[in-house]
Protein backbone atom coordinates (compact mmCIF):
# COMPACT_ATOMS: atom_id res chain seq x y z
CA UNK A 1 0.00 0.00 0.00
CA UNK A 2 1.49 3.30 -1.02
CA UNK A 3 1.34 6.46 1.06
CA UNK A 4 -1.67 7.86 -0.81
CA UNK A 5 -3.76 4.69 -0.38
CA UNK A 6 -2.81 4.47 3.28
CA UNK A 7 -4.01 8.02 3.86
CA UNK A 8 -7.25 7.26 2.00
CA UNK A 9 -7.94 4.26 4.27
CA UNK A 10 -7.22 6.29 7.41
CA UNK A 11 -9.44 9.16 6.23
CA UNK A 12 -12.30 6.80 5.33
CA UNK A 13 -12.12 5.09 8.73
CA UNK A 14 -12.06 8.41 10.55
CA UNK A 15 -15.09 9.61 8.56
CA UNK A 16 -17.10 6.48 9.35
CA UNK A 17 -16.36 6.79 13.07
CA UNK A 18 -17.07 10.51 13.09
CA UNK A 19 -20.46 9.91 11.47
CA UNK A 20 -21.39 7.06 13.80
CA UNK A 21 -19.31 6.74 16.98
CA UNK A 22 -21.34 3.73 18.09
CA UNK A 23 -19.49 1.64 15.51
CA UNK A 24 -16.55 1.57 17.92
CA UNK A 25 -16.69 -1.27 20.38
CA UNK A 26 -14.77 -1.17 23.61
CA UNK A 27 -14.10 1.19 26.47
CA UNK A 28 -13.69 4.82 25.64
CA UNK A 29 -11.97 6.88 28.26
CA UNK A 30 -12.18 10.22 26.50
CA UNK A 31 -10.16 13.16 27.64
CA UNK A 32 -13.35 14.83 28.92
CA UNK A 33 -13.74 12.07 31.45
CA UNK A 34 -16.46 10.14 29.68
CA UNK A 35 -16.62 6.44 30.60
CA UNK A 36 -18.51 4.81 27.80
CA UNK A 37 -18.78 1.39 26.24
CA UNK A 38 -20.34 1.11 22.80
CA UNK A 39 -22.37 -1.95 21.88
CA UNK A 40 -24.37 -2.98 18.85
CA UNK A 41 -26.67 -0.19 17.72
CA UNK A 42 -30.10 -1.66 18.46
CA UNK A 43 -33.57 -0.39 17.67
CA UNK A 44 -36.24 -0.48 20.35
CA UNK A 45 -39.36 -2.24 19.03
CA UNK A 46 -42.66 -3.25 20.60
CA UNK A 47 -43.82 -6.82 21.25
CA UNK A 48 -45.03 -7.10 17.64
CA UNK A 49 -41.73 -5.89 16.25
CA UNK A 50 -42.93 -2.40 15.30
CA UNK A 51 -40.52 0.44 16.04
CA UNK A 52 -41.12 2.25 19.31
CA UNK A 53 -41.78 5.92 18.63
CA UNK A 54 -40.62 8.37 21.26
CA UNK A 55 -43.81 10.40 21.02
CA UNK A 56 -45.92 7.32 21.78
CA UNK A 57 -44.28 6.51 25.10
CA UNK A 58 -46.64 7.03 28.02
CA UNK A 59 -45.36 9.36 30.71
CA UNK A 60 -43.92 7.79 33.87
CA UNK A 61 -44.48 4.20 32.77
CA UNK A 62 -41.72 1.66 33.35
CA UNK A 63 -40.73 0.01 30.05
CA UNK A 64 -38.22 -2.81 29.98
CA UNK A 65 -35.86 -4.02 27.26
CA UNK A 66 -32.82 -6.26 27.49
CA UNK A 67 -29.54 -4.63 26.43
CA UNK A 68 -26.67 -5.05 25.67
CA UNK A 69 -27.03 -8.74 26.53
CA UNK A 70 -30.17 -10.83 26.06
CA UNK A 71 -30.45 -11.18 29.86
CA UNK A 72 -29.55 -7.71 31.15
CA UNK A 73 -32.73 -5.71 31.78
CA UNK A 74 -32.84 -1.98 31.18
CA UNK A 75 -35.61 0.46 31.97
CA UNK A 76 -36.93 3.09 29.60
CA UNK A 77 -38.90 5.99 31.08
CA UNK A 78 -40.56 9.05 29.63
CA UNK A 79 -40.24 11.52 32.50
CA UNK A 80 -42.80 14.24 33.21
CA UNK A 81 -40.20 16.99 32.85
CA UNK A 82 -37.00 17.67 30.93
CA UNK A 83 -33.89 16.05 32.36
CA UNK A 84 -30.83 17.87 33.60
CA UNK A 85 -27.94 18.42 31.20
CA UNK A 86 -24.26 17.45 31.44
CA UNK A 87 -24.52 15.79 34.84
CA UNK A 88 -21.13 14.94 36.36
CA UNK A 89 -21.10 11.48 37.91
CA UNK A 90 -18.51 9.36 39.66
CA UNK A 91 -18.11 5.60 39.74
CA UNK A 92 -17.02 3.70 42.85
CA UNK A 93 -13.63 3.38 41.22
CA UNK A 94 -13.31 7.17 41.28
CA UNK A 95 -13.74 7.61 37.52
CA UNK A 96 -15.65 10.73 36.63
CA UNK A 97 -17.91 10.84 33.61
CA UNK A 98 -20.62 13.01 32.15
CA UNK A 99 -24.20 12.02 31.42
CA UNK A 100 -25.35 14.31 28.62
CA UNK A 101 -29.15 14.33 29.03
CA UNK A 102 -32.38 12.57 28.16
CA UNK A 103 -33.50 12.34 24.53
CA UNK A 104 -36.71 13.14 22.67
CA UNK A 105 -38.29 16.42 21.68
CA UNK A 106 -38.44 17.59 25.28
CA UNK A 107 -35.37 15.68 26.57
CA UNK A 108 -37.61 13.56 28.79
CA UNK A 109 -36.72 10.05 27.66
CA UNK A 110 -34.10 8.17 29.63
CA UNK A 111 -32.87 4.60 29.88
CA UNK A 112 -30.85 2.87 32.58
CA UNK A 113 -29.56 -0.60 33.21
CA UNK A 114 -32.10 -1.92 35.72
CA UNK A 115 -29.48 -3.67 37.84
CA UNK A 116 -29.05 -2.00 41.21
CA UNK A 117 -25.45 -0.99 41.81
CA UNK A 118 -25.71 -2.02 45.48
CA UNK A 119 -26.46 -5.75 45.35
CA UNK A 120 -27.47 -6.26 41.72
CA UNK A 121 -31.23 -6.48 42.32
CA UNK A 122 -33.00 -6.54 38.95
CA UNK A 123 -36.38 -7.31 37.42
CA UNK A 124 -37.00 -10.96 36.60
CA UNK A 125 -40.01 -12.58 34.93
CA UNK A 126 -41.17 -13.55 38.46
CA UNK A 127 -40.94 -10.21 40.25
CA UNK A 128 -39.32 -6.81 40.23
CA UNK A 129 -37.99 -4.85 43.18
CA UNK A 130 -36.60 -2.22 40.78
CA UNK A 131 -38.90 0.43 39.34
CA UNK A 132 -39.33 4.08 38.58
CA UNK A 133 -41.82 5.48 41.11
CA UNK A 134 -44.16 8.03 39.47
CA UNK A 135 -44.55 11.44 41.08
CA UNK A 136 -48.03 10.67 42.38
CA UNK A 137 -46.91 7.50 44.21
CA UNK A 138 -45.10 7.58 47.54
CA UNK A 139 -41.89 5.71 48.24
CA UNK A 140 -40.12 4.90 51.50
CA UNK A 141 -36.74 5.23 49.83
CA UNK A 142 -36.73 8.99 49.35
CA UNK A 143 -38.54 12.17 50.38
CA UNK A 144 -39.97 12.79 46.95
CA UNK A 145 -41.14 10.51 44.17
CA UNK A 146 -40.32 10.61 40.49
CA UNK A 147 -37.20 8.58 41.26
CA UNK A 148 -35.94 5.08 40.52
CA UNK A 149 -36.14 2.87 43.60
CA UNK A 150 -34.57 -0.44 44.42
CA UNK A 151 -36.92 -1.81 47.04
CA UNK A 152 -34.48 -4.51 48.15
CA UNK A 153 -32.47 -2.15 50.36
CA UNK A 154 -34.29 1.09 49.54
CA UNK A 155 -31.78 2.83 47.31
CA UNK A 156 -33.06 5.78 45.31
CA UNK A 157 -31.63 7.06 42.03
CA UNK A 158 -32.28 10.30 40.16
CA UNK A 159 -34.03 9.36 36.92
CA UNK A 160 -33.54 12.83 35.48
CA UNK A 161 -29.85 13.16 36.30
CA UNK A 162 -28.01 10.15 34.92
CA UNK A 163 -29.07 7.72 37.65
CA UNK A 164 -27.24 9.64 40.39
CA UNK A 165 -27.60 8.13 43.87
CA UNK A 166 -30.08 10.06 46.00
CA UNK A 167 -30.22 7.84 49.04
CA UNK A 168 -30.03 4.36 50.47
CA UNK A 169 -27.32 1.75 50.42
CA UNK A 170 -26.09 2.22 46.84
CA UNK A 171 -22.93 4.24 46.37
CA UNK A 172 -22.62 4.27 42.60
CA UNK A 173 -24.99 5.67 39.95
CA UNK A 174 -27.04 3.34 37.82
CA UNK A 175 -25.44 2.68 34.44
CA UNK A 176 -27.16 4.70 31.76
CA UNK A 177 -28.12 3.34 28.37
CA UNK A 178 -27.07 5.84 25.73
CA UNK A 179 -30.01 6.39 23.40
CA UNK A 180 -30.27 7.94 19.97
CA UNK A 181 -33.51 9.59 18.90
CA UNK A 182 -33.77 9.67 15.12
CA UNK A 183 -35.64 12.13 12.90
CA UNK A 184 -38.30 9.47 12.26
CA UNK A 185 -38.98 9.44 16.03
CA UNK A 186 -37.44 5.97 16.52
CA UNK A 187 -35.24 5.12 19.48
CA UNK A 188 -31.96 3.24 19.37
CA UNK A 189 -29.70 1.98 22.14
CA UNK A 190 -26.03 2.42 21.28
CA UNK A 191 -23.99 1.92 24.42
CA UNK A 192 -23.62 1.92 28.18
CA UNK A 193 -22.33 4.81 30.25
CA UNK A 194 -20.90 4.24 33.70
CA UNK A 195 -19.22 1.39 35.53
CA UNK A 196 -21.17 -1.71 34.58
CA UNK A 197 -21.42 -4.83 36.73
CA UNK A 198 -22.36 -7.30 34.01
CA UNK A 199 -19.51 -9.67 34.88
CA UNK A 200 -20.64 -9.92 38.52
CA UNK A 201 -24.26 -10.19 37.42
CA UNK A 202 -23.52 -13.20 35.19
CA UNK A 203 -21.45 -14.86 37.90
CA UNK A 204 -23.85 -14.20 40.73
CA UNK A 205 -27.10 -15.09 39.00
CA UNK A 206 -25.87 -18.11 37.03
CA UNK A 207 -28.60 -20.49 38.34
CA UNK A 208 -31.33 -17.91 37.78
CA UNK A 209 -30.14 -17.05 34.27
CA UNK A 210 -29.92 -20.74 33.39
CA UNK A 211 -33.52 -21.11 34.51
CA UNK A 212 -34.85 -18.14 32.55
CA UNK A 213 -32.62 -18.23 29.45
CA UNK A 214 -31.83 -21.93 29.14
CA UNK A 215 -28.09 -21.52 29.66
CA UNK A 216 -25.32 -19.03 30.17
CA UNK A 217 -24.36 -18.96 26.50
CA UNK A 218 -27.84 -17.71 25.64
CA UNK A 219 -27.89 -15.28 28.58
CA UNK A 220 -24.57 -13.75 27.52
CA UNK A 221 -25.52 -13.25 23.87
CA UNK A 222 -25.30 -9.65 22.74
CA UNK A 223 -28.50 -8.24 21.32
CA UNK A 224 -28.43 -6.91 17.79
CA UNK A 225 -30.67 -5.22 15.24
CA UNK A 226 -33.70 -4.77 17.48
CA UNK A 227 -34.90 -5.47 21.00
CA UNK A 228 -38.42 -5.94 22.31
CA UNK A 229 -39.59 -3.29 24.73
CA UNK A 230 -42.56 -3.98 26.98
CA UNK A 231 -44.02 -2.45 30.09
CA UNK A 232 -42.65 -3.67 33.41
CA UNK A 233 -46.04 -5.17 34.27
CA UNK A 234 -45.91 -7.19 31.05
CA UNK A 235 -42.32 -8.23 31.75
CA UNK A 236 -42.84 -9.44 35.30
CA UNK A 237 -45.57 -11.13 37.33
CA UNK A 238 -45.28 -8.84 40.33
CA UNK A 239 -43.91 -5.36 40.98
CA UNK A 240 -42.82 -4.85 44.56
CA UNK A 241 -42.32 -1.23 45.41
CA UNK A 242 -41.87 0.31 48.84
CA UNK B 1 -79.64 -9.47 83.72
CA UNK B 2 -79.89 -11.62 80.61
CA UNK B 3 -78.25 -8.86 78.59
CA UNK B 4 -75.41 -8.58 81.12
CA UNK B 5 -74.81 -12.34 81.00
CA UNK B 6 -74.79 -12.29 77.21
CA UNK B 7 -72.28 -9.42 77.18
CA UNK B 8 -70.13 -11.25 79.73
CA UNK B 9 -70.19 -14.44 77.64
CA UNK B 10 -69.34 -12.52 74.47
CA UNK B 11 -66.49 -10.79 76.29
CA UNK B 12 -65.14 -14.10 77.55
CA UNK B 13 -65.24 -15.57 74.04
CA UNK B 14 -63.45 -12.50 72.67
CA UNK B 15 -60.73 -12.59 75.33
CA UNK B 16 -60.35 -16.32 74.83
CA UNK B 17 -59.92 -16.09 71.08
CA UNK B 18 -57.60 -13.11 71.43
CA UNK B 19 -55.30 -14.93 73.82
CA UNK B 20 -55.43 -18.00 71.58
CA UNK B 21 -54.40 -15.88 68.63
CA UNK B 22 -51.54 -14.33 70.63
CA UNK B 23 -50.42 -17.77 71.80
CA UNK B 24 -50.55 -19.07 68.24
CA UNK B 25 -48.51 -16.09 67.03
CA UNK B 26 -45.96 -16.77 69.78
CA UNK B 27 -45.80 -20.45 68.75
CA UNK B 28 -45.22 -19.58 65.11
CA UNK B 29 -42.62 -17.02 66.14
CA UNK B 30 -40.68 -19.44 68.34
CA UNK B 31 -40.95 -22.12 65.66
CA UNK B 32 -39.49 -19.73 63.09
CA UNK B 33 -36.76 -18.57 65.45
CA UNK B 34 -35.77 -22.22 65.93
CA UNK B 35 -35.66 -22.62 62.16
CA UNK B 36 -33.32 -19.65 61.92
CA UNK B 37 -30.92 -21.47 64.25
CA UNK B 38 -31.23 -24.62 62.14
CA UNK B 39 -30.50 -22.51 59.09
CA UNK B 40 -27.35 -21.20 60.72
CA UNK B 41 -26.24 -24.74 61.60
CA UNK B 42 -26.95 -25.81 58.01
CA UNK B 43 -24.76 -23.02 56.68
CA UNK B 44 -21.96 -24.03 59.06
CA UNK B 45 -22.31 -27.63 57.92
CA UNK B 46 -22.10 -26.67 54.24
CA UNK B 47 -19.02 -24.56 54.93
CA UNK B 48 -17.39 -27.37 56.93
CA UNK B 49 -18.15 -29.80 54.11
CA UNK B 50 -16.67 -27.43 51.56
CA UNK B 51 -13.52 -26.80 53.54
CA UNK B 52 -12.93 -30.48 54.33
CA UNK B 53 -13.87 -31.67 50.82
CA UNK B 54 -16.80 -33.64 52.12
CA UNK B 55 -19.51 -33.44 49.50
CA UNK B 56 -21.74 -35.63 51.66
CA UNK B 57 -21.60 -33.12 54.49
CA UNK B 58 -22.35 -30.31 52.06
CA UNK B 59 -25.36 -32.18 50.73
CA UNK B 60 -26.55 -32.91 54.28
CA UNK B 61 -26.25 -29.19 55.04
CA UNK B 62 -28.32 -28.36 51.96
CA UNK B 63 -31.03 -30.83 52.99
CA UNK B 64 -31.11 -29.24 56.45
CA UNK B 65 -31.25 -25.74 54.96
CA UNK B 66 -34.03 -26.58 52.54
CA UNK B 67 -36.06 -28.06 55.39
CA UNK B 68 -36.32 -24.57 56.87
CA UNK B 69 -37.39 -22.69 53.78
CA UNK B 70 -41.10 -23.41 53.49
CA UNK B 71 -42.07 -21.14 56.39
CA UNK B 72 -39.89 -18.34 55.04
CA UNK B 73 -41.49 -18.75 51.64
CA UNK B 74 -44.98 -18.46 53.14
CA UNK B 75 -46.60 -15.43 54.77
CA UNK B 76 -45.67 -16.87 58.18
CA UNK B 77 -42.42 -14.98 57.82
CA UNK B 78 -44.27 -11.78 58.78
CA UNK B 79 -44.34 -12.99 62.38
CA UNK B 80 -40.58 -12.84 62.90
CA UNK B 81 -39.99 -9.56 61.11
CA UNK B 82 -39.58 -6.47 63.27
CA UNK B 83 -42.81 -4.42 63.38
CA UNK B 84 -41.39 -1.71 61.14
CA UNK B 85 -40.30 -4.27 58.56
CA UNK B 86 -43.38 -6.48 58.32
CA UNK B 87 -44.31 -4.76 55.07
CA UNK B 88 -41.08 -6.08 53.55
CA UNK B 89 -42.01 -9.75 53.90
CA UNK B 90 -41.89 -10.15 50.12
CA UNK B 91 -38.18 -9.41 50.28
CA UNK B 92 -37.77 -12.24 52.81
CA UNK B 93 -39.79 -14.51 50.53
CA UNK B 94 -37.58 -13.58 47.59
CA UNK B 95 -34.52 -14.34 49.72
CA UNK B 96 -35.95 -17.76 50.58
CA UNK B 97 -36.57 -18.53 46.91
CA UNK B 98 -32.99 -17.52 46.07
CA UNK B 99 -31.71 -19.76 48.89
CA UNK B 100 -33.62 -22.63 47.32
CA UNK B 101 -32.28 -21.81 43.85
CA UNK B 102 -28.63 -21.63 44.96
CA UNK B 103 -28.87 -24.72 47.15
CA UNK B 104 -30.48 -26.72 44.33
CA UNK B 105 -27.68 -25.59 42.06
CA UNK B 106 -25.13 -26.54 44.71
CA UNK B 107 -26.38 -30.14 44.69
CA UNK B 108 -26.17 -30.17 40.89
CA UNK B 109 -22.65 -28.73 41.03
CA UNK B 110 -21.52 -31.32 43.58
CA UNK B 111 -23.02 -34.17 41.59
CA UNK B 112 -21.29 -33.07 38.41
CA UNK B 113 -17.97 -32.60 40.19
CA UNK B 114 -17.90 -28.80 39.83
CA UNK B 115 -16.78 -28.04 43.36
CA UNK B 116 -15.71 -24.50 42.49
CA UNK B 117 -19.28 -23.77 41.40
CA UNK B 118 -20.56 -25.43 44.58
CA UNK B 119 -18.40 -23.12 46.69
CA UNK B 120 -19.60 -20.16 44.62
CA UNK B 121 -23.13 -21.26 45.50
CA UNK B 122 -22.17 -21.26 49.18
CA UNK B 123 -20.93 -17.66 48.81
CA UNK B 124 -24.24 -16.70 47.25
CA UNK B 125 -26.21 -18.45 50.00
CA UNK B 126 -24.28 -16.51 52.61
CA UNK B 127 -24.84 -13.30 50.66
CA UNK B 128 -28.58 -13.92 50.66
CA UNK B 129 -28.52 -14.37 54.44
CA UNK B 130 -26.58 -11.15 55.02
CA UNK B 131 -28.65 -9.22 52.48
CA UNK B 132 -31.88 -10.08 54.29
CA UNK B 133 -30.43 -9.37 57.74
CA UNK B 134 -29.13 -5.99 56.52
CA UNK B 135 -32.62 -5.22 55.28
CA UNK B 136 -34.64 -6.26 58.30
CA UNK B 137 -32.30 -4.60 60.78
CA UNK B 138 -32.11 -1.41 58.70
CA UNK B 139 -28.29 -1.50 58.82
Amino acid sequence: MDRRNFLKVVAAGATVIAVNPSLIRGNLYASDGTLYKAYERTQLVDASGNPIKASMLAKEVNYIFNYPYTSTPCMLINLPQATEKDVKLKSDGGEEYVWKSGVGKERTIVAYVAICTHQLTHPTPNESFMAYVPKAVKTMAYDTSGVIVCSSHLSAFDAGAGGKVLGGAATQPLCAVVLEHKDDDTLWAVGILGQDSFHDYFKEFRPELKEFYGGMAEAKKLVSFSVKTVTLSEYTKEIIQY
Amino acid sequence: MKKALKALAAGAVLVGSLSAAIAEKKDVRSELMKEMWVMMEAMEQIQRGGLTSSSEEMKAGVTKLQGTLSSLESEKVKVILPDDQVYAYKFAQKTASMLRLYSDDMILSIETGRMDDALDNYTQLLKQCTSCHIRIRSW
